[in-house]
């Protein structure tokens, strides 16, 4: 009625001439938008599309937006997912040392750690403290069906209850089956890496030098939702016929809109060390912020909490409640994608994609 | 299975620069008909044109790099990235702060009445401000809704029904009013 005054109907107008309370809502409204208005008022803006698009093309060129090309839409990078495997072991090394009961530790909840890309070059780091071999091959597949999933990685395959509109429902699979990697801390390399970084390698506990952590992750089984094409116009095209190219159209090129995951919680086992003298190496090693080691120590019960690394200058991260068990939902800083972490009955669960966080947490809450 | 010679090749190559090509075009038509608006979003809520174009930007790269520019949710998508992203440029109120100390007497400089022009820039800071304290949603809603754009519009680009914006409208509009006498009476 305000912004539309024909907008109102014969009746309600006869009903809002005699309506006192009506006619006294609608001028505080009226008054609400007329002050709005005034308020928001902008300095003018004069654009120049012409010269704003030719610094737009001067930008870098694109990359994808977390550093690494998703390994689905390339199935033959095999190399890439042991990489990303490798970072996952890497990732569940740092957790081990904040456990108090070690050897063992095992994931029963999640919580955000807040680092900067600092914290991450510090923390890749560490891999050079050591030697990583693989007892049992990571040997992640892509499968077209839930079936075959299950087969691989022996776990039930989550189920999405009704997608949010927008979202295809072709689902791709990738599954894995368990891992396992061992990290060997081999002080002459250690001191060898800390050089590098031109600060001095705090002491090395005993027993610390040769100590062997034994890291098993998955097995694990993503669903990627999306129209995703494997053609790539910039891959070189030695196998497939060129017709099928020409009838595909840029939008056959798409991100998957929606990923949904499921893994057993990692578990790490290790010999000589307690988590106390891994946790106190690890933060007093050179390159690891104060900032970082602070909040590191300031989580509660770290012996059963997988620490979710939340880069401060892309993304926000907050707690939620999902299926009834404390959880970590992140979003990036535009709000156009959204994510939630969390653990329950040993498995870790993660639903993202770019879609709203209510969206997200609605699809992580009915998983089933 | 037959092999295939240099044309296949050539005619697989050419097909790939067409592709790429023409992204490219849908991604330069889709900038002309929308940067100005996107702009026009980020200024609504910076009051700041510089760094309106300056967010306006931001969103088209990110845009290019994650979509297709002939996907529909493409208008959508930009103008409500636009808010969130000048937004939360807003919430930086250190930088912005500074910013402004620095910018008032330059601008006062400018026009005929100093006192006037102060006055202004004092009454855009203060409503800045108080659209930062405000949800993500409602703030959103009154700045789409002042930068033009319709009610579908405004629904398309935060997800939710045409129906509902009216109310969405009218109860934002109410809450930065308050926000506004909340950060005045202080």
């Amino acid at each position: 009625m305000i912004d539309d005054p024909d907008a109102i109907s014969g009746s309600d107008r006869r009903h809002y001439v005699d309506c006192k309370d009506c006619q006294a809502r609608h001028s505080r409204m009226a008054d609400d938008a007329r002050t709005v208005a005034t308020l928001l008022a902008a300095p003018e803006l004069k654009v120049d599309v012409a010269s704003a698009f030719k610094q737009v093309q001067l930008a870098p060129a694109a990359k994808p937006r977390f550093g690494f090309g998703l390994p689905i839409l390339r199935p033959a990078s095999r190399t890439m997912l042991a990489g990303l495997g490798a970072a996952a072991v890497m990732v569940a090394l740092v957790v081990t040392a904040f456990a108090n009961i070690l050897p063992l530790f095992q994931p029963k909840t999640v919580a955000p750690v807040a680092i900067t890309v600092a914290d991450v070059q510090s923390l890749q780091a560490l891999g050079d403290y050591g030697t990583l071999t693989w007892s049992v091959n990571p040997k992640p597949q892509i499968v077209l069906t839930a079936d075959e999933a299950k087969q691989i990685s022996g776990l039930n395959v989550p189920k999405v209850g009704k997608l949010p509109t927008g979202v295809s429902s072709n689902i791709t699979y990738a599954a894995m089956p368990k891992a396992v990697a061992v990290f060997t801390f081999d002080a002459k390399k250690a001191e060898a890496a800390a050089a590098k970084t031109g600060k001095a390698l705090p002491k090395l506990p005993a027993g610390v030098d040769g100590a062997k952590l034994t890291v098993t992750v998955g097995p694990a089984v993503i669903e990627v939702f999306g129209n995703l094409s494997s053609k790539n116009p910039n891959s070189q095209d030695t196998s497939g016929s060129s017709s099928s190219n020409a009838n595909s159209g840029p939008s056959d090129i798409n991100l998957p809109q929606l990923v949904v995951a499921e893994s057993t919680a990692p578990l790490v086992t290790s010999t000589q060390v307690t988590a106390k003298q891994l946790e106190n190496y690890i933060l007093s090693m050179p390159g690891i912020s104060p900032q970082l080691a602070a909040s590191l120590r300031a989580i509660g019960d770290p012996s059963t909490t997988l620490l979710i690394p939340v880069p401060i200058q892309y993304a926000t991260s907050s707690k939620v409640t999902v299926q009834g068990v404390p959880g970590v939902a992140l979003g990036d800083n535009t709000g156009a994608g959204a994510g939630v972490i969390w653990i329950k009955n040993g498995k870790v669960f993660a639903v993202a994609g770019f879609l709203k966080q209510s969206e997200v947490l609605k699809i992580a809450n009915g998983l089933k | 299975m037959s092999s295939r010679g240099p044309l296949d090749l050539d005619a697989a190559r050419e097909t790939r620069a067409r592709i790429v090509t023409s992204r490219e075009e849908a991604f330069e038509t889709l900038f002309k008909n929308e940067y100005a608006r996107v702009a026009g979003i980020a200024n609504r809520v910076l009051a700041d044109p510089h760094e309106a174009e300056d967010v306006a930007q931001e969103v088209f790269i990110n845009f290019h790099r994650l979509h297709s520019a002939s996907a529909q949710f493409a208008p959508a998508w930009l103008h409500r990235a636009a808010a969130h992203t000048a937004l939360n440029r807003l919430r930086g109120r250190k930088r912005r702060e500074k910013r402004e100390l620095a910018q008032a007497p330059e601008e006062a400089a400018r026009t005929v009445d100093p006192q006037r022009m102060l006055e202004v820039n004092e009454d855009r800071r203060l409503v800045r401000a108080a659209l930062a304290r405000m949800a993500s949603k409602p703030a959103s809603v009154l700045v789409l809704r002042a930068s033009g754009l319709s009610y579908a519009e405004v629904a398309q680009a935060l997800g939710v029904g045409t129906g509902q914006i009216g109310t969405l409208l009218r109860r934002a509009e109410a809450a930065l009013r308050k926000e506004v006498t909340r950060g005045t009476s202080i």
